[in-house]
């Protein structure tokens, strides 16, 4: 993919070019930050994360199974003891919790993993290793006839390098 | 989330929610976080020389453990009626010392308790490996331990299965969640910082085991937004997995008819008491490390301050506890509670008792003068009490009562032999040297979340002596946006 890589050193820049490129329409805008800012997260407006969907799913998913398998095993191999029924759910209740955390945790990660697109074996065009130490970057993909339009953007608002990659 | 963006002239500088409580004046720069951080990972002699010592108390506890399997468990002093000794008092030490991680990491993130930020790194793999510690006694407890699995309910040829309705199988359960989930918290939490060090590392051979750990992360925007969110979510999972895996330890005595076990009171009084031991071990654990590293200026002493005040409140309800269990065998009117009870204090057992009351409910009521709350030396010695009274404690909830119950015939002493004393030994060796051999390997502070606290560059504030003038929204604004 061909596009333009802006490199920042302060944060109030970085909102300002990618407001700007916004404007400009400039649709596909990836953001590099030390740390998560909730100014970036504003100006990129990305919406809510869909990993709650997989925590829902996978902590049903968890509490059916951690039911279904002290009953299954209590009504394969009956112990009656004092008269108590044989698939008793208070006691089974800590192995529905137990698997519930253990399976809605899980899959909350391989959400992430999936959303994320993680892990990934090469890091992709742009990236630079400052971007997890201290500056901030903006990759916007433009094609050839766009390239100085978006470079000019973030020149203007403080990009302290501004390259094009593909 | 809002999706307005402000004009320019009113943006102002929003300080990230979870850290919002937490000022650090002496961190200047992101720069200045990745160099002293990261700093923390070179190899030292002193490093060598704990490293090998704790080596040193492992191999002394595996090979007292193999000199059992050829004995038998009667060589670690078990003796009708005391069936459960050292190693179970051990394996609930453990598993308290592992909560205080938890409870930092997730309770604390939730609360939104700024002073977390740069201990819990520490505390998580302290969790980590106090868990993997504790883990191993209930197999040292058992005469064949390579048929720990038979608790496991897995499809055998007998298609015979273990009981759901046993403690023991609850036990399986809540330990291996709560050792599964508390260690992917850790590595979740680990990612962006294992990034930093792969961007860092000269090293071919540690840049390329650090690209792998990464996962290729590369802190953009959409790996941030899940990621926060995923981490939010864990936190909300490990939280109730907290309080719940010690209630389930709290169950393998409850659930038994014997004298002071048999009681309703014992999950409260068992998380509070993990949550007490942990953050002794984390005082333990934290002094040291901001000395040697000279990171002062990241864990405060307003941190500290706050840490022993939560220290001070669950000392407060350990103490309620115990008093409480007096109360309830007093005005139960059961003789054979009663003397239990009578006996753990004023009797046969009334070294331990005594040993666990005053570094448990007495020493810790020090805290409430800000002065000691304030002074690492005595926050340190007051740990190393809080670890000895705690171990204490599930020596005295353990032995007196199979000592001492219904009938004249099922009372008894308890001995712990050398056996158990090395493999407790090897059990501080084991947790220990899983602990060093972090330190030097990854980062014992979060970087990114420092990072959400220090001040971002701002154009309009170049002069960094200016940054803490720049406007801060109030953070609980913020809760509800998403």
């Amino acid at each position: 993919m061909q596009g333009v890589i802006g490199a920042f050193v302060e944060l109030d820049s970085t909102v300002h070019a990618i407001e700007e490129l916004k404007k400009r329409n400039f649709r596909e805008i990836t953001i590099y930050s030390p740390a998560p800012r909730h100014e970036l997260e504003e100006a990129v407006a990305a919406g809510p994360s869909k990993v709650r969907r997989f925590t829902l799913i996978g902590g049903l998913m968890g509490l059916s199974f951690g039911y279904w398998i002290p009953i299954w095993i209590s009504d394969y191999w009956p112990l009656v003891v004092g008269g108590k029924p044989v698939a008793s759910w208070v006691p089974y209740t800590i192995i529905g919790f137990e698997l519930m955390v253990l399976i809605g945790s899980l899959s909350t990660v391989a959400g992430m993993f999936a959303l994320a697109r993680i892990p990934r074996l090469t890091l992709t065009v742009g990236y630079d290793p400052r971007f997890s130490h201290s500056d901030y970057g903006v990759w916007v993909a433009a094609g050839p006839d766009r390239s100085l339009e978006a470079s000019d953007v973030l020149r203007r608002n403080g990009a302290v390098e501004v390259r094009n990659e593909r | 989330m809002a999706t307005m963006v402000p004009p320019r002239e009113e943006r102002v500088l929003r300080q990230n929610v979870p850290s919002a409580s937490n000022r650090l004046p002496g961190v200047k720069n992101y720069a200045q976080v990745d160099r002293e951080i990261v700093g923390t990972l070179r190899p030292t002699l002193g490093w060598f020389a704990l490293l090998g010592t704790a080596i040193l108390c492992l191999l002394i506890g595996i090979s007292t453990w193999m000199y059992q399997i050829h004995e038998g468990l009667g060589a670690a002093g078990y003796h009708p009626p005391v069936m459960w000794g050292v190693y179970i008092v051990t394996f609930v030490f453990w598993v308290g010392i592992g909560h205080a991680g938890t409870l930092i990491s997730a309770i604390l993130y939730l609360f939104r308790a700024g002073f977390r930020t740069t201990i819990y790194r520490a505390s998580e793999a302290m969790t980590v490996f106090a868990v993997m510690t504790a883990g191993l006694f209930p197999i040292l407890h058992l005469g064949r331990p390579w048929k720990f699995f038979w608790l496991i309910p897995y499809p055998n040829w007998r298609l015979i299965w273990p009981n759901p309705k046993s403690p023991l199988v609850w036990d399986v359960f809540a330990i291996l969640t709560y050792l599964t989930v508390s260690a992917t918290f850790f590595f979740i939490g680990l990612i962006p910082d294992i990034a930093v060090l792969r961007d860092q590392e000269k090293n071919p051979i540690r840049k390329r085991i650090y690209a792998a750990l990464a996962l290729g992360w590369r802190n953009s925007d959409n790996e941030w937004r899940h990621f926060t969110r995923a981490y939010l979510f864990l936190a909300a999972f490990a939280t109730p997995l907290v309080l719940s895996v010690h209630s389930v330890v709290s169950f393998d005595f409850a659930m038994a008819l014997t004298p002071g076990w048999h009681a309703t009171i014992f999950p409260p009084y068992f998380v509070a008491g993990a949550i007490f031991s942990g953050i002794g071990m984390v005082f333990t654990i934290i002094i040291p490390l901001r000395k040697f590293f000279k990171l002062e200026h990241y864990v405060t002493i307003n941190d500290l301050d706050a840490a022993a005040k939560l220290c001070l409140f669950t000392s407060m309800v350990v103490g309620l506890a115990y008093l409480t269990e007096f109360q309830v065998a007093w005005m139960s009117g059961n003789r054979v509670e009663q003397e239990y009870f009578w006996n753990r204090v004023f009797g046969q057992w009334t070294w331990a008792a005594w040993i666990m009351l005053i570094c448990n409910m007495v020493l810790p009521l020090s805290l409430f003068s800000q002065k000691l709350r304030r002074n690492t030396s005595w926050l340190f010695a007051l740990s190393i009490f809080i670890n000895i009274g705690m171990w204490f404690e599930r020596f005295v909830i353990v032995i007196p009562s199979l000592s001492h119950e219904f009938e004249p015939w099922q009372w008894g002493g308890y001995h712990p032999t050398w056996v158990d004393y090395n493999i407790l030994l090897g059990s501080f060796g084991w947790f220990f040297m899983w602990f060093l051999l972090f330190i030097r390997q990854l980062p014992v502070m979060a970087i990114a979340e420092i990072k959400e606290i220090v001040q971002p560059r701002w154009r309009r504030h170049h002069d960094d002596s200016h940054d803490l003038d720049v406007q801060v929204i109030d953070p609980t604004l913020t809760l509800g946006d998403d």
